[in-house]
């Protein structure tokens, strides 16, 4: 099972969009996939956004996530800076 | 509550619009939080601000924060929660909040609560336009979400 790919669709926000200068992407992952495999990805294909490292914050599926949960095919993981709404 | 409001628009914000709809027989308080667009940040001229939102996790985070106000005072009748995104110019209203209850504490505690929370959890990011330049807000990192 180890060998199955996922595809997970991400989405970029606010400076993490401009920086990559990309908000939507799509994005093929090693099963068992997790947040952090996933960002560390994005990340190989975005490098400017290695100065988010510390600070991003992630939600799959529109819920706020920690970087260990579990990825599955077909999810969509947001990544963004801490929000500043108000 | 299913008569609660949470919004996420372009176009101006109708804050009385937003009162009327909230407003019962039962209320004998609104607070209502309205955040405007100041013209400078840290000495710094501002000239406008620009926002972006994830806007169906936004909705949906934006409901949480109704849901956790009726947790902590069920004695709030209404709570309504409209954010503004895109261009915005200064004195514009970005966000409003209503929470109408019986008698004024509660709204007033609720009141706060809300805008205080949606500035932890709610999925929006605001860009600083100057006059030489642009920037965008850092928000707090948070131990909150979850």
């Amino acid at each position: 099972m180890n060998t199955d790919k996922i595809k997970i669709n991400v989405l970029l926000f606010g400076a993490c969009r401009e920086v990559a200068g990309a908000g939507e992407l799509n994005c093929d992952l090693a099963a068992p996939a997790d947040v952090a495999g996933a960002w560390n990805e994005i990340k190989t294909r975005f490098p400017n956004l290695e100065k988010f490292g510390r600070s991003a914050l992630f939600a799959v599926n529109e819920e706020h996530s920690q970087k260990d949960r579990p990825l599955e095919d077909g999810d969509t993981l947001a990544v963004f800076p801490p929000v500043s709404g108000g | 509550m299913s008569h609660d409001i949470f919004e996420i628009t372009r176009e101006p914000i109708d804050k009385l619009g937003l009162e009327k709809r909230l407003l019962t027989g039962g209320a004998g308080a609104i607070v209502t939080f309205d955040g405007v667009v100041r013209d400078n940040t840290r000495g710094r001229r501002v000239v406008s601000l620009q926002y972006e939102a994830y806007e169906p996790m936004a909705v949906k985070e934006m409901r949480r924060i109704g849901d956790e106000i009726r947790e902590r005072w069920p004695d709030v009748e209404r709570v309504g929660i409209i954010h503004r995104f895109g261009p915005l110019e200064i004195s514009e209203s970005s966000v409003v909040i209503v929470v109408t209850s019986p008698h004024r504490r509660v709204a007033f505690e609720a009141c706060r609560y809300a805008i205080d929370r949606l500035k932890q959890t709610v999925p929006i990011w605001k860009k600083e336009i100057f006059e030489d330049g642009e920037e965008w807000v850092e928000g707090q990192a948070p131990e909150i979400v979850q």
